[in-house]
């Protein structure tokens, strides 16, 4: 039998650390989390009604996931989402380009976007039910301008600091002016409306649950607020929790899909 | 070979009576105006001329208007007076007959290195093997093999440069528009890389208009040599290189005529006065 290396040795428990790093002491920060969560309730340090332990939300999760209804909810609330999503995706990123390449659009679309900026949009579902109802349309409509500054904002930067010398590149290998705008500057500007899509992805899930809260006609959000109503905290608990877990499985998926797709991407998304 | 270096003080037009130019610059000026700012005069008034075939180098110190000449040359930037001609007609936009490369390369990033190459190709009417096996021809005359699959992240400096004028040979341009090509890249990829586009260039004989700040390059690369004034540029003198070709770095640096006209180009450049 052939003795160890030393410096393999050395190398094993240097790998074995970092692995403790990366993936030990992350999971370790929520098994604390969640062990305070279970135990509060227990010792009866918070109201076990108002706040279940984790074992019961955890339980409470997969009978949520198994009931029809919700499913169905799911089902709607997704629709609306992609819906809006899309159509902010087909308004925003063509006008964020347009803007960086014409003075005139810039200018007439500047001051609309400063102004809507800071404003709640979750403030203007009810004006939207009083102009659309309680339809599809205010829902698919709140979740566009939730999305549409994030978008329009990234894609005008992205384009407005392409290279100059990447465009004349393509203008001296052939491409004619408005070539450029397609085979230049939107894949330029790429990295950065990526970006705006995933902040994008984030508040959109929150505009689309508020209003389904406050509308309550239908969606995983009026699910939510039915058990609300009928004081079914685990349930309550259990559906704020899976919202919680597709939002966060969402922006994951999203990030890996577009490093996995986009291998020329330099940074961080 | 001592006898390097003649000083014209004659205009490039009068020293090229008699041949057709590839390119001339007639009295071309550059100022950039900007609202609410004093305009900026980036050249007073430039003549030059490159014969087909000929390694024409602009030389002159930083920020002098030197590239801003070339960019008026590729079609970019418009000139506020005087044209710029090409085979006689004077240049309005950028087009594949006058190649560019720039200093910082210009690679599309999200493109592979075969996919920068073949970019220009499309427009030729060839279809998708004949452009690929076009473009890995242009890549193995710039001696870059076995790296057509990997993006410009993945690539050392002097790789993106080989790239970016394989980039642009692939399309046949008829001139090259070199803007301090070799500037970002270090002394010895620099070094290689003059050797290799001096070969390149003997062998496709195309034009070339170079710019560069450094006076060991110019001489080295080029037939003649303009020498540009500081901002706002006019040309203060025309060079003739007369080294014999194929040049040799050590034995041009050990001419006896090499540190004279090294001397008198650098004095032309330091003289701020005239």
């Amino acid at each position: 039998m052939t003795r160890p290396d030393r410096s393999a040795i050395r190398a094993a428990i240097r790998a074995v650390a970092a692995l403790a790093a990366g993936v030990a002491a992350p999971a370790a920060g929520v098994a604390a989390l969640l062990l305070a969560w279970e135990l509060a309730p227990r010792l009866g340090l918070v109201r076990a009604a108002s706040v279940p332990p984790f074992s019961r939300v955890f339980a409470e999760a997969g009978t949520v996931l198994a009931d029809p209804a919700f499913r169905a909810e799911v089902g709607g609330s997704a629709l609306r989402w992609a819906l809006g999503f899309a159509a902010a995706l087909g308004i925003g990123v063509p006008l964020g380009l347009v803007m960086a390449r014409s003075r005139f659009v810039r200018h007439a679309v500047e001051p609309v976007l400063t102004m809507s900026y800071p404003v709640p949009k979750v403030a203007l579902i009810l004006i939207l039910v009083l102009l659309f109802g309680i339809g599809t349309l205010a829902r698919v409509i709140i979740v566009v301008l939730a999305c549409l500054i994030p978008i329009v904002i990234s894609s005008f930067h992205g384009a407005d600091a392409v290279e100059p010398r990447l465009i004349w590149s393509a203008r001296g290998l052939g491409t004619s002016r408005l070539g450029t705008l397609f085979r230049v500057v939107l894949p330029a500007a790429l990295p950065s409306v990526l970006s705006g899509v995933r902040l994008a992805i984030g508040v959109s899930i929150f505009a689309l649950m508020a209003a389904e809260l406050m509308i309550r006609q239908s969606g995983v959000g009026a699910y939510l607020f039915t058990y609300y109503d009928l004081g079914d905290s685990p349930r309550v608990w259990a559906t704020a929790a899976l919202i919680a877990t597709a939002g966060f499985l969402l922006d994951a998926a999203y990030v890996r899909g577009v490093k996995f797709g986009l291998r020329w991407l330099a940074g961080e998304i | 070979m001592a006898e390097v270096g003649q000083t014209h003080t004659t205009t490039a037009s009068a020293s090229l009576a008699g041949r057709v130019p590839k390119l001339q610059a007639e009295d071309v000026g550059k100022v950039f105006t900007r609202r609410g700012r004093d305009p900026v005069p980036a050249l007073r008034s430039v003549d030059l001329a490159a014969r087909p075939g000929e390694f024409v180098s602009i030389l002159g110190p930083s920020g002098c208007g030197k590239s801003t000449f070339l960019y008026i040359a590729a079609g970019f930037v418009a000139a506020s007076h005087g044209v710029v001609r090409y085979d006689g007609v004077p240049v309005r936009r950028p087009g594949p007959e006058r190649g560019v490369v720039f200093q910082e390369f210009a690679l599309f990033p999200w493109k592979t290195v075969l996919g920068n190459v073949t970019y220009g190709l499309a427009r030729l009417g060839l279809g998708r093997a004949d452009r690929a096996d076009r473009a890995r021809h242009y890549l193995e005359m710039v001696n870059l093999g076995g790296v057509e699959k990997l993006y410009p992240k993945e690539l050392s400096g002097g790789m993106k440069q080989r790239v970016a004028l394989a980039r642009t040979l692939a399309t046949d341009p008829d001139v090259l528009l070199m803007d301090e090509p070799f500037g970002a890249l270090d002394a010895q990829t620099r070094a290689v890389l003059q050797v290799e586009l001096t070969g390149i260039w003997q062998r496709t004989r195309k034009t070339v208009l170079f710019v560069t700040h450094s006076v060991e390059e110019a001489i080295y690369l080029s037939d003649r040599i303009y020498v540009f004034s500081p901002r706002p540029a006019r040309v203060r003198a025309v060079i003739d290189v007369e080294l014999d070709r194929p040049r040799d770095r050590e034995r041009m640096l050990a001419d006896p005529g090499y540190p004279l006209l090294h001397r008198r180009i650098w004095d032309l450049l330091r003289d701020d006065t005239s």
